[in-house]
C-alpha cells in the first residue's frame, strides 16, 4: 500500500491495507510439505557425534555413575558424567555419551553403570500432603504458601465468610486438573557445531535463540560473543523451550571436550519425564450468588501442583467480578519435574474452575447461562463475544438454557460457555533491518525464531505492505543472532515486539527510497508513491517505474535501514469467548465434542490465515486438556507410566469438532497484540459445562474421561 | 565415517525377498535373516542366517536408486536420517515407537511408519518421501492444497500427513472426509492444523480428478 504519510509510523486505516490483514500464504510453506525445511534435530554437519543421555530410573536417589563401560563400545567417543551425589525426580540425567552413529549412541548409554540408592518421594498430590510424608526437597516444605511463609491469602476472609452467608445460593466443590504436557513434536536439544577453535554454532530447538550463547558459551569454554546460535525451524514449543537444558549442556560439554560437533535430542520418554509439563491444581471452592444473579462471595483455596516447581501464579476468581473473595494459594510439591510455562501458565486450570462455579450457580438461581456472564464480567468486548459465540453456536435455539439435560435416554448434547484475557504486548529490545537491492530484491531481517505461529511471514509481508510489493517478493531472514536482535517468544509478546520494529525499519527504509526518487519522478519526496510493484509520482500515475527499474536506480550498496520497537504500534489487554457444543454418549460415558467457537480480539490482526490456525491449534490443545491429556504416575514406583506418545493421549484427527475462529472486529485498535494464548484458557471449561449441560453430570476432575462421567451420572440417580 | 564393523558383511546384500525375524537381537546389532519363501514353511526347523556387523541395503528413493550401509538393527527412519549421504530428513523423528506418523513413507505406495521398518526390508524396494513429491517447484496437488489451506504451523508433522494424504488420495480421490481422517489416524500434530489439513485433502482430491478427467 501506498502510505503516503511521512510523519511517525503508523499501521494506516484497515480499508487501506492490500497485504496486512489479509490471508496470506506461510511463506515456509512449501519448504515445510517438501520435506526440506531443515529443523535443528534435521542438522547433520561433516564429522558430527549424536549423543544419548542417561537418565536415572528411580524418583529420588542418591546414586554413583561409572561411564567407563561405554567407552569399551567401539564407535562411543567420549562418556561424561553430568551430575553427582543425588536427583529430585525420575528421569533427571546423570551422564552422557557421544557415538559415531545413534544407535552406538544408544549402546554406549545402556553401558553405563548407575549405582542408586532409591529415597523416599512423593509424586502424588495426595502422598504429599499425608502425614510424615518424605520431604521433597529441603528448600521448603511439601506444602507452602507460593507467596512465602507470610502469605496468608489474598482478600478479606471474615467479609468473604460473611458475603457466603448473605448469598441466596452457595456451592461447594473441588475442582482437579491433570498435568498436561507440552508434547512439541520436535524434542528439546540441540546441535553443537564445535570443531576446536575458538567459535561455535548451536542449532538449537529453543524460543529464545538469543539466550543461547549464553548458556552455551560457559561449558563449551569460548567467549558469549564467539557463539552463534541459528534456529532455522522449529518443531514447537508452547512454552517449554526457554532454556537449553541439560541435553544442550551435555552436547556442549562433550563437543568441548573432543573438539567434534555433538547433536543431542531428547527421546519421547525423556521429553515427557524432565521437559515440559503444565502444572496440575487442586481448587476447593465455595462460592455464593444473589437471585440476580450477582456473584456475591468466593472462598478458594488452591493447591498448585508445580513438581519441584512453585508452579504459576493465575488465582481465583480469575477474570470475573466477585463482590467478596479470599483465595489461598499454595504450592503442593512432589518428586517429578517442574512445570514450566505453558500456553497461558496457570490460565486454563483457574478458569475451568471459575467457568464450572459460574454454571452451579446459575442453575441454582435459574440464571441463562451468557446473561449470568454478562452480569459478572465488566468490560463490553466480553459482553458481544458471549453473545457472538451464543449465536454461532445455537444457544438461543438449545433445549436446556436453565436446566441441564436430565441423564435419562442415549445420546445428549449440551452447551458451554467460557472467557479469557491475555496481556498479548510486547516490550523495547528487539531491532530489525530492511534492506532493499539495486537488482528489486527486497530482505527483511529480525533474528527471531519462528515456533510455527507464522512470524517468519510477517516479517515479509510488513515491508510488503510498505513498498507495494506481495510478501512473496520480500525475503524473510530470521532465527539467527547474528541478525539484528529478536525477542523470547513466551506469554504472546513475539509480535507485537517485533512487528513495530519491522514496520519502523520499512517506514524508514520507504521514506530514504523516496528521497532518492524524487529527482528520477522530478517530483517532491513525499508525493513518491508505491502501490501494485510500481512506483510513481502522485500526480502522474501513469508515468512511473517499476519497483524493478526504480530500485537500480539505487547505488551498488542498495538501501538499508534499521528499525526498533515503538510502543504505539502495539498494544495489549486481549479478550475472548468460546462455546463448545458436545454429544455425551449416556451409556459408555464417551464425549465428543462436535463444535467450537471462539470469538477472539487481538489488535489489528497482521495475517487472519495463519491467526485462525493459531486459534484452532489452541482450541484443540483444550480439548486434549478437557477430555484426554494427563500425566500418569504410578505412586509406589515414582515413574510416570505414560511417558509416550501412545499412552498419552493427544487429540488426533478422529477427535476434531468443527472449529469455527472468529476475529472480533468491532476491536478497532490500530495496534498488534499476540494471540498465542488467550484462545487456549477458556476451552476446558466450556467443555466441562458442555457436558453438564448435556445431561447433569457436573464432573470436576480432567481430563473427563468416560469412567468418570458414567459415575457422575450413576449419582445422579 | 561411519565405522564398518565387518567388512566382509557389509558385502552382504540381501535379496529382493530376504525376510527378517529375530529383530529383538537387536541389542546385540545383528538380526535374523533367511528366505521368505522357506519362512513358512521351515522357520521352525531351518538353521537362520545372522546378518551381522555393516550391510548394505540398496533401494529406490523418490525414483532414484540409492544404498545405505547399516547395521541390520537399523531402522529405515535412521538410516535415511543418519546414514544416507546425504542425510535425508523429509521423514522426522517424534516418537521412534509408531504413534505419531511424522515419520511416514510410502514404500512400494503403502503407508508405513519408517521408525517401525528395518532398512533391511527395503531392499529393492521403492520408498517415496514428502521430498519426492513435488515436481521440482511444482508442487503436488497434495501440497498445494496443505499451503493454501494453512495446514502446517511448526511442520514437523507435515511431510508424514503429507505422505498419509497422498496415499489415500492415490487411491481413491474422491475420498470423503471421514476417510482422509481414518487415513490420518496414525499421525498427529501438536499444532492443531487437522482441520486445515482435512480441507486441504478434499481440495487436494477434486484437483486430483479434475487432473485425471482432463488427463483422458
Ligand atoms: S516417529 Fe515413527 S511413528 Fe512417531
Ligand atoms: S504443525 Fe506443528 S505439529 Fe503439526
Amino acid at each position: 500500500m501506498t502510505s503516503q504519510d511521512n510523519g511517525t509510523p503508523s499501521w494506516g486505516a484497515r480499508a487501506d491495507h492490500r497485504v496486512l490483514n489479509k490471508d496470506t500464504r506461510r511463506l515456509s510453506g512449501p519448504e515445510k510439505v517438501k520435506g526440506e525445511a531443515i529443523y535443528s534435530i534435521d542438522r547433520h554437519v561433516p564429522d558430527m557425534l549424536y549423543g544419548k543421555l542417561v537418565c536415572i530410573p528411580v524418583a529420588k536417589a542418591e546414586f554413583t555413575v561409572d561411564v567407563d563401560p561405554a567407552m569399551e563400545i567401539e564407535g562411543v567417543v567420549i562418556a561424561i558424567p553430568l551430575r553427582e551425589g543425588s536427583t529430585l525426580y525420575n528421569g533427571q540425567a546423570v551422564a552422557a555419551v557421544a557415538a559415531e552413529t545413534p544407535e552406538l549412541a544408544e549402546d554406549g548409554a545402556r553401558a553405563v553403570v548407575v549405582n542408586y540408592t532409591p529415597q523416599g518421594f512423593v509424586v502424588t498430590a495426595e502422598s504429599a500432603k499425608a502425614p510424615g510424608a518424605p520431604q521433597v526437597s529441603s528448600r521448603s516444605p511439601n506444602h507452602a504458601p507460593r507467596g512465602g511463609s507470610n502469605d496468608k491469602g489474598r482478600g478479606d476472609m471474615d467479609a468473604t465468610m460473611e458475603a457466603l452467608d448473605a448469598s441466596d445460593f452457595v456451592v461447594e466443590a473441588e475442582f482437579d486438573v491433570a498435568i498436561q504436557h507440552h508434547a512439541c513434536l520436535e524434542t528439546h536439544g540441540l546441535l553443537a557445531d564445535f570443531k576446536g577453535g575458538d567459535e561455535a554454532t548451536i542449532y538449537a530447538s529453543t524460543q529464545v535463540a538469543f539466550g543461547i550463547p549464553g548458556s552455551a558459551a560457559g561449558p563449551l569454554g569460548l567467549d558469549r560473543q564467539n557463539v552463534r546460535c541459528v534456529v532455522e525451524h522449529m518443531g514447537g514449543g508452547f512454552g517449554a523451550k526457554f532454556s537449553m537444558d541439560v541435553a544442550g549442556r551435555a552436547a556442549c560439554l562433550m563437543a568441548a571436550e573432543v573438539g567434534r560437533p555433538v547433536s543431542m535430542f531428547n527421546d519421547r520418554r525423556q521429553e515427557f519425564e524432565t521437559s515440559g509439563n503444565r502444572s496440575g491444581s487442586i481448587q476447593r471452592i465455595k462460592a455464593g450468588v444473589a437471585k440476580d444473579g450477582e456473584i456475591l462471595a468466593m472462598h478458594s483455596d488452591m493447591d498448585k501442583l508445580g513438581g519441584v516447581g512453585r508452579g504459576p501464579g493465575a488465582v481465583q476468581p480469575y477474570i470475573y467480578n466477585v463482590l467478596e473473595s479470599f483465595t489461598l494459594d499454595y504450592a503442593l510439591h512432589t518428586n517429578t519435574d517442574s512445570s514450566r510455562a505453558m500456553r497461558a501458565p496457570g490460565h486454563p486450570q483457574v478458569s475451568f474452575a471459575m467457568e464450572s462455579v459460574v454454571d452451579m450457580l446459575a442453575y441454582g438461581i435459574g440464571a441463562d447461562l451468557v446473561e449470568i456472564r454478562k452480569r459478572n464480567l465488566s468490560d463490553p468486548a466480553y459482553h458481544r463475544q458471549l453473545d457472538r459465540v451464543a449465536q454461532e453456536i445455537g444457544w438461543n435455539e438449545h433445549q436446556h438454557r436453565t436446566a441441564p439435560g436430565k441423564g435419562d435416554g442415549w445420546i445428549a448434547e449440551g452447551i458451554g460457555f467460557g472467557v479469557s484475557t491475555w496481556g498479548g504486548g510486547g516490550g523495547p529490545g528487539a531491532a530489525a533491518e530492511v534492506r532493499i537491492e539495486r537488482d528489486g530484491g527486497v530482505t527483511s531481517s529480525i533474528g527471531v525464531q519462528d515456533l510455527g505461529t507464522g512470524v517468519r511471514t510477517l516479517v515479509a509481508m510488513i515491508p510488503a505492505e510498505e513498498f507495494g510489493l506481495q510478501a512473496s517478493d520480500v525475503l524473510p531472514r530470521i532465527g539467527d543472532t547474528q541478525l539484528p536482535n529478536g525477542v523470547g517468544s513466551g506469554g504472546s509478546v513475539t509480535t507485537a515486539s517485533v512487528a513495530p520494529c519491522l514496520k519502523d525499519a520499512s517506514h524508514k527504509t520507504r521514506l530514504a527510497f523516496a528521497e532518492h526518487l524524487a529527482s528520477v519522478l522530478k517530483c517532491e519526496a513525499k508525493d513518491v508513491t508505491f502501490a501494485d510493484g510500481k512506483v510513481f509520482a502522485k500526480s502522474a500515475p501513469d508515468r512511473g517505474l517499476t519497483w524493478k527499474d526504480a530500485c537500480a536506480t539505487l547505488p551498488a550498496e542498495g538501501l538499508a535501514r534499521t528499525g526498533k520497537w515503538i510502543g504505539d504500534l502495539q498494544t495489549s489487554g486481549a479478550h475472548g469467548a468460546q462455546a463448545a457444543r458436545v454429544q455425551v454418549d449416556l451409556m459408555t460415558g464417551a464425549v465428543k465434542v462436535l463444535k467450537m467457537v471462539a470469538v477472539q480480539d487481538s489488535g489489528l490482526v497482521l495475517n487472519p490465515l495463519t491467526w485462525r490456525s493459531q486459534v484452532n491449534g489452541a482450541m484443540i490443545q483444550s480439548i486434549g486438556l478437557a477430555l484426554y491429556e494427563g500425566r500418569v504416575m504410578e505412586p509406589d514406583l515414582g515413574i510416570q507410566i505414560n511417558a509416550n506418545l501412545g499412552d498419552y493421549k493427544l487429540p488426533g484427527c478422529m477427535e476434531i469438532p468443527e472449529l469455527v475462529a472468529i476475529v472480533d472486529d468491532e476491536d478497532t485498535r490500530q495496534a498488534v497484540i499476540g494471540v498465542g494464548e488467550p484462545p487456549a484458557i477458556p476451552g476446558a471449561g466450556a467443555i466441562a459445562n458442555a457436558i453438564h449441560n448435556a445431561c447433569g453430570a457436573r464432573i470436576t476432575s480432567l481430563p473427563i474421561t468416560p469412567d468418570k462421567v458414567l459415575e457422575a451420572l450413576a449419582k445422579l440417580s | 565415517m561411519k565405522p564398518v564393523q565387518d567388512p566382509e558383511a557389509a558385502n552382504q546384500r540381501l535379496s529382493r525377498r530376504s525376510f527378517l525375524k529375530g529383530a529383538g537381537g537387536a541389542a546385540a546389532g545383528s538380526v535374523l535373516a533367511t528366505e521368505m519363501a522357506q519362512a513358512a514353511s521351515e522357520a521352525h526347523t531351518a538353521e537362520p542366517e545372522v546378518l551381522k556387523g555393516v550391510v548394505q541395503v540398496s533401494f529406490h528413493l523418490n525414483g532414484q536408486p540409492t544404498s545405505v550401509q547399516v547395521e541390520p538393527r537399523t531402522t529405515l527412519l535412521s538410516a535415511l536420517r543418519n546414514h544416507h549421504n546425504p542425510p535425508h530428513t523429509a521423514a522426522k523423528s517424534v516418537c521412534e515407537q509408531g504413534n505419531c506418523g511424522a515419520c511416514t513413507v510410502l514404500i512400494d505406495d503403502q503407508p508405513v511408519v519408517s521408525c517401525l521398518t528395518l532398512a533391511v526390508r527395503v531392499e529393492g524396494r521403492h520408498v517415496r518421501t514428502a521430498a519426492g513429491l513435488a515436481q521440482g517447484d511444482q508442487l503436488s496437488p497434495v501440497q498445494e492444497a496443505m499451503c493454501a489451506d494453512d495446514a502446517l504451523m511448526c511442520g514437523f508433522c507435515t511431510p508424514g500427513f503429507a505422505m498419509s494424504v497422498t496415499a489415500c488420495l492415490e487411491k481413491n480421490p474422491a475420498a470423503s472426509e471421514e476417510e482422509v481422517r481414518r487415513a490420518c489416524s496414525g499421525n498427529l500434530c501438536r499444532c492443531g492444523t487437522y482441520p486445515h489439513i482435512f480441507s486441504a485433502a478434499l481440495k487436494a482430491g477434486r484437483a486430483m480428478l479434475q487432473a485425471q478427467k482432463g488427463g483422458k
